[in-house]
Parts: C-alpha cells; sequence; structure tokens
C-alpha cells in the first residue's frame, strides 16, 4: 500500500486548492449537519414529547386539538372507559393526579419582541386543577404556579422573553380587556409543552365565552398496554364521536409536516450543494492528477498496482473532504446555542426549536462527507490508476 | 517472495547477510578482476528476439525497433548511445516490463515478459528491477528514507526490517545521515543517490538507467557513475544504461550503440 502519508502531505503541498475544495465541503456539510440538528431539536420538541401511558382524545374528524371540541358531559363518560386510571388522591403533600383532564386549547396572537412589530401566535392552555400535577415532567423553574381559578399563568421555558407581555411579571390579552397575568416559567423535559402558556380552564373559557366544553381530553391509562382496549372501547362508541391517539403519537404527528418541511429543505439544499462540491472535488483531484502522472507513472515502475493507485485517490480524496467535514461540523457546533421559532403548520402556534448536536448527528455528517470525496474522487482515481508506467521515464 | 530472491541472489554471490554495506570489503577484494568477470559472458539476464514496437500517431505508423535482438549477460554494465528519437528509451522501456514489444519475446531475469499481464509486470518489476531516471523522480513529499522505502512496502517485510534495509541502502550511497531531508533540501547528485538507494533496496538483479546524469554537473555525475560501478562490481547488479554523454558511456563495461531501430 502507498502510505497515506503520501496522500496527506500533497493535500497540504496544496494549500490553495486544498482550502476552497474543502471549503466548499464544509459549506455543505455545514447546511447538511444543521438540517440535522435541527431535526434532532424537533424530535426532541416533539417526538420525545408526549407519553406513552396517556391518550389525548379529539372529536372525529379532528387532527389537532386546536380544532376539536368535546362536550362538558361527555368528558365524565370517559371516566368510565377501559384502561382508565382512576383518580389518584393527594396525601401528605403529594398533589392528587386526575385520571381523566379536559382542557381548552387556543391561539393568541402575540407582538415579537424583538421590535420587529411582527405578530405570531402562541398557544395558550386552559387546565383544570390538577392539570399540572398530570404532567409530572412539567416543573415551574422561576417564580411560582399560578393561583387556582385566578387569571395568573405560566409560561413554557422556550418561548419566556421572546413576546410582549408573555413573561413573568407582565400580562397579556386574552381577548380584549381579559388580561392573563404571567406569574412563572415552566420547563417540560424539552418537549412542545415548553412554547405553550398554561392558565386556568374555567378562567380562560368564560374569557373565551365557551363554557360548554373542552377542546380535547386527556387519559390518565393504566398502563402503556391498556391503549387499545381503551381506544377500541372509545371509537366503537359512535355516541362519543371521539377518537384517541397516544399523546407521545400525537406530538410526533403534529410534528411530522413542520419537521418535515424543514429538515427536509435544509437536507435538500445541502444535496445541492453537495453536487457542487462533488464536482470541486473532482476538478481538484483531476488536477492533482494530471500534475503529478509522472510521481504517478514513478509509483507504477516501482510496482506499485493499478488498484493501489486507485485507493490511494480515493483515500486522498475522502481525507480532503474529511477536513472540509471536520470543519463544517466544528462550525456547525456553534449553532447548538441558537434557538429559532419556527410555525407549527398543525397548531399555527408559534414553536421554539433548538439544534440538537448529537453523536449520531456529527457521525452522518463526517459519513456525507466522506461520501462527498468518494463520489468526487471516484473518476479522478480511475483516470490516476490508468497511468501509464511509461510516464515516469518522460522528462 | 522478494525476501526469497533478495537472499538467493546474496547466497549465489556467496555474500554475507545483512545487506549492501558488509558487502564493501568482501568486494574490494574482487574489484581487480570484477569487470572480466562480468563480461565473460555468463548467463545472459536479457534476451530479446526479434523485437519491433511501433506506435501508432493518427494513421502514421512510427516503426521505433525493428526485429531487435539483444542479449546482456548477468552482471554487465551495458551503456547504449544513439541519435535522439532512435528508440532508446524505448528499447529499455521493454527490457524493464514498463512497456511490451508490438511483436517479439523479451526474456528478462528468467521471465518472459511477453506473456505477463499488467498486474504480473508490476510485481516483476518490483522484484527484479532497480530504476534510475534523469530527472530522479523521487516523491516531493516525502523524506528521502520513506521514498526509498517504497519499494519494500510491496514486499512482506517488518517495519523493523524495512527501517534496517532503508539505513543500509542509504549509507551505500553515502547518504545515512539525510535520511529525514525532503528531496528539495538535497542536491540534484545527492537526490540521484537517493534514487539509487531507492533502486537497490530491493536487491533487484537489474538496474536500468535512463539517462541518469543527463540533469546533473560533471562533478555530480561522476559521483553517480561512479556509484553504478560500485554497484556493478561490489554488488554483480547488471546495469543498462541509456545514455548521450561519451564520459558515462566509458564508464560501463560494454557500448552499445543504436541507430534506426536496430543495434550496431
Ligand atoms: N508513446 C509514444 N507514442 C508515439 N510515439 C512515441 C511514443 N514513445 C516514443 N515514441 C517515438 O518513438 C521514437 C523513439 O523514442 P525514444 O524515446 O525511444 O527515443 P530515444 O532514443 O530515447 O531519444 P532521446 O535520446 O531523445 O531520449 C521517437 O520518434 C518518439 O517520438
Ligand atoms: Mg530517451
Amino acid at each position: 500500500m502507498i502510505p497515506v502519508q503520501y496522500n496527506i502531505r500533497s493535500l497540504m503541498v496544496r494549500k490553495v486548492t486544498t482550502a476552497a475544495t474543502a471549503g466548499g465541503i464544509a459549506l455543505v456539510v455545514f447546511v447538511f449537519a444543521a438540517a440535522l440538528m435541527l431535526g434532532e431539536g424537533i424530535n426532541r420538541a416533539f417526538g420525545s414529547s408526549g407519553r406513552q401511558d396517556v391518550a389525548v382524545v379529539l372529536r372525529n374528524g379532528s387532527d389537532s386539538e386546536l380544532s376539536s371540541g368535546i362536550n362538558n358531559d361527555l368528558v365524565n363518560l370517559l371516566k368510565g372507559q377501559p384502561g382508565v386510571s382512576p383518580d389518584r388522591a393527594g396525601e401528605g403533600g403529594v398533589p392528587a393526579v386526575p385520571g381523566v383532564i379536559g382542557e381548552v386549547v387556543v391561539v393568541v396572537s402575540a407582538e415579537i419582541d424583538d421590535g420587529s412589530g411582527g405578530t405570531t401566535n402562541v398557544l395558550i392552555r386552559g387546565m383544570p386543577a390538577g392539570g399540572m400535577a398530570f404532567r409530572p415532567e412539567a416543573k415551574i423553574v422561576s417564580g411560582r404556579a399560578p393561583a387556582p381559578g385566578s387569571n395568573e399563568v405560566v409560561v413554557g421555558k422556550s418561548i419566556t422573553g421572546r413576546f410582549k407581555g408573555i413573561s413573568p411579571g407582565q400580562s397579556f390579552d386574552l381577548r380584549r380587556n381579559r388580561p392573563l397575568q404571567v406569574v412563572g416559567v415552566f420547563e417540560a423535559n424539552g418537549s412542545a409543552y415548553e412554547s405553550e402558556v398554561w392558565g386556568d380552564l374555567d378562567v380562560i373559557r368564560t374569557s373565551l365565552g365557551r363554557s360548554a366544553g373542552v377542546s380535547s381530553v386527556r387519559v390518565r391509562l393504566a398502563s402503556n398496554g391498556q391503549f387499545s382496549a381503551f381506544k377500541s372501547a372509545v371509537e366503537a362508541d359512535k355516541q362519543l364521536g371521539m377518537k384517541a391517539t397516544r399523546e407521545s403519537d400525537y406530538f410526533r404527528k403534529q410534528s411530522e409536516q413542520t419537521s418535515g418541511f424543514l429538515v427536509g429543505l435544509g437536507i435538500g439544499v445541502a444535496i445541492l450543494f453537495s453536487l457542487a462540491a462533488m464536482i470541486g472535488a473532482a476538478i481538484t483531484m483531476n488536477g492533482a492528477v494530471a500534475n503529478r502522472s509522472k510521481e504517478i507513472g514513478t509509483l507504477r515502475a516501482l510496482g506499485f498496482s493499478r488498484l493501489s493507485i486507485l485507493i490511494s485517490f480515493v483515500l486522498e480524496a475522502i481525507a480532503l473532504a474529511l477536513i472540509g467535514g471536520v470543519i463544517g461540523t466544528a462550525l456547525v457546533m456553534l449553532l447548538a446555542s441558537v434557538e429559532v421559532s419556527v410555525l407549527n403548520f398543525q397548531t399555527f402556534s408559534q414553536v421554539v426549536l433548538s439544534f440538537r448536536p448529537t453523536a449520531a448527528v456529527v457521525v452522518t455528517a463526517l459519513v456525507f462527507s466522506g461520501v462527498m470525496g468518494l463520489v468526487g474522487g471516484l473518476f479522478p482515481a480511475i483516470r490516476a490508476s490508468r497511468v501509464s508506467p511509461v510516464e515516469a521515464m518522460r522528462a | 517472495m522478494t525476501t526469497g530472491s533478495i537472499e538467493a541472489g546474496e547466497a549465489k554471490e556467496a555474500k554475507s547477510e545483512g545487506g549492501a554495506a558488509s558487502k564493501a570489503g568482501a568486494a574490494a577484494k574482487e574489484k581487480g578482476d570484477g569487470k572480466g568477470k562480468a563480461d565473460a559472458g555468463g548467463p545472459s539476464i536479457v534476451t530479446l528476439r526479434k523485437i519491433s514496437r511501433s506506435f501508432q500517431r493518427g494513421r502514421e505508423t512510427i516503426q521505433v525497433l525493428d526485429g531487435l535482438d539483444l542479449e546482456v549477460p548477468a552482471g554487465s554494465f551495458e551503456a547504449l548511445m544513439g541519435p535522439s528519437g532512435s528508440g532508446k528509451s524505448t528499447l529499455l522501456n521493454i527490457i524493464a516490463g514498463l512497456d511490451r514489444p508490438t511483436t517479439g519475446d523479451a526474456e528478462v531475469a528468467g521471465s518472459n515478459l511477453s506473456r505477463m499481464s499488467d498486474g504480473e509486470l508490476a510485481k516483476w518489476r518490483s522484484q527484479n528491477i532497480g530504476f534510475i531516471f534523469q530527472s530522479f523522480n523521487l516523491i516531493p513529499v516525502l523524506t528521502a528514507a520513506q521514498n526509498v522505502e517504497l519499494p519494500l512496502l510491496l514486499t512482506h517485510l517488518s517495519s523493523d526490517e524495512r527501517k534496517k534495509r532503508v539505513a543500509t541502502a542509504l549509507r551505500v550511497v553515502g547518504l545515512e545521515d539525510r535520511m529525514e531531508h525532503y528531496p528539495r533540501q538535497l542536491s540534484g547528485g545527492q537526490e540521484q543517490r537517493v534514487a539509487i538507494a531507492r533502486a537497490i533496496v530491493n536487491d533487484p538483479k537489474i538496474i536500468v538507467a535512463d539517462e541518469p546524469t543527463g540533469d546533473l554537473d560533471r562533478k555530480s555525475a561522476d559521483d553517480v557513475l561512479t556509484l553504478m560501478e560500485r554497484l556493478n562490481k561490489e554488488f554483480h547488479k547488471t546495469i543498462f544504461m541509456v545514455t548521450h554523454d561519451p564520459a558515462a558511456a566509458e564508464r560501463a563495461s560494454v557500448q552499445r550503440r543504436l541507430d534506426k531501430g536496430a543495434l550496431q
């Protein structure tokens, strides 16, 4: 085998072309890895959101809590369905956990607090007493929990401070003259809940003038395995006119459009760019082969096989691409602290996403750059392998 | 396999193992009759029969060699002269297994090259031929030691053993203190000596040299020629050298002339 040092040093000698080609590849890998990191961020916001042992019940024909509506009397009927966990009474500081909760979900238009004057939708969830206890992953991280039956609300960690009036100590109008007072910030394990505002069910319902019903119902199941029994019972009952989804599936489905669009866009752009980067790598390697035909001929004369020349140049192309890959991957890590606010197409409310660097992203990005080198370098390497040993003799 | 050929080569010459440098003393004694021995029609190591080589340039066929016969006895040091374009390099390339004759048989170092595949030829070259080029052909991004080591990477020798042989070969050419130098840090004459170390490190039977002094000043050229003489006399390498330089040809034991595709 021709030592890899030969290829590495050959790359180092051609500083400018190597840097230019690697730079192009770095750019592509940056975009590609950014899309993957966003995908991971979305997965975390939605995919990891939601519990396996909680069912979300919506009116038949609704895909999201926003468009769903369920009558108050029907909420109680759900308590008797198979697989539903009974209410658990609170004792000794442990709060009561209801088995079934009906909630109202609406969006309000909020002004983005960046001086642009733009507005966007924020999702408000009105929950009954025990709504927070129903979600053990939710914790108040600053301020305090809202007083029951008051117009106090808490804001999710990822949107606090982003909108006028929606941060602790401030207030905003749900409807004209119906202010909500922000008293704290909660977090919920990085899930989509963190982009919501939570308040009291009755206060919010009254403010909206729709006391007759809720948007959705959440049901705590006795165990994960009880879901199908519950689902078939609910969906078989035509009188109810409801459908049940596991909470985890519900969030995942919600994220699909958003993530599919964003990640797809990012990866599409990266792949388009990668064509250019591969052509760049091919041109660079082709130049290297042309400039080094005498060197290649010498190696052939010394007895190195065509295959070892081919491998050597493919490795050189891969090394070139990996230089770019490492730079691009290193730079993209800077995005780890960046959060982007995007529209969730399902709820038309704003969701804040972060770029999540994971080991899988790093490995995928590096493999992607290596593949670019392989593809771009293959034809020049084949050309190199065809250089005749007689080239060594040319003056 | 290569190891075998090195050992076989050394055994035949009744040399102690350990390579080139240790042979110096023993070889010095033979110096007086070395030349005579080499020339004395030993078994031929190169046998060319009715070799023709033509090139196609568009519709035109250029007949460079035409029915050429050649025998080179093992151990001789031959110089090939002739006008530019007479086919000297073409002939050397065929002997070295870099190129194939259009027709005719080439038997070199016991193998019939005409019947070998490209891959077999490459392997054969690595075991039987040492190359000295006009413009040295060192790999600029590798150190002297790494350049010399290249042919050994095609063997199964351990890294330690390779290092030892590289050091020995560089000692033979008097550049053991330049191991870590890159070619651009060496003079032309030194570069050519590194190239010679690379040519002998695998202990090949035959060394081919196409204008080895063409890019050198007189002094360096003389050093290189002296070294080549030593390789022939001490290490019993068969040397086939193409040259324009009468002073270089003078050093060889046999001078041949190629003109219009035929040996004179
Ligand atoms: N690959 C090739 N294609 C076409 N013609 C070739 C090729 N190689 C050599 N020739 C021709 O063959 C002839 C002999 O070339 P060769 O290189 O053997 O000459 P030479 O005796 O070594 O000359 P010089 O002393 O200038 O090196 C020249 O006319 C040359 O143009
Ligand atoms: Mg020539």
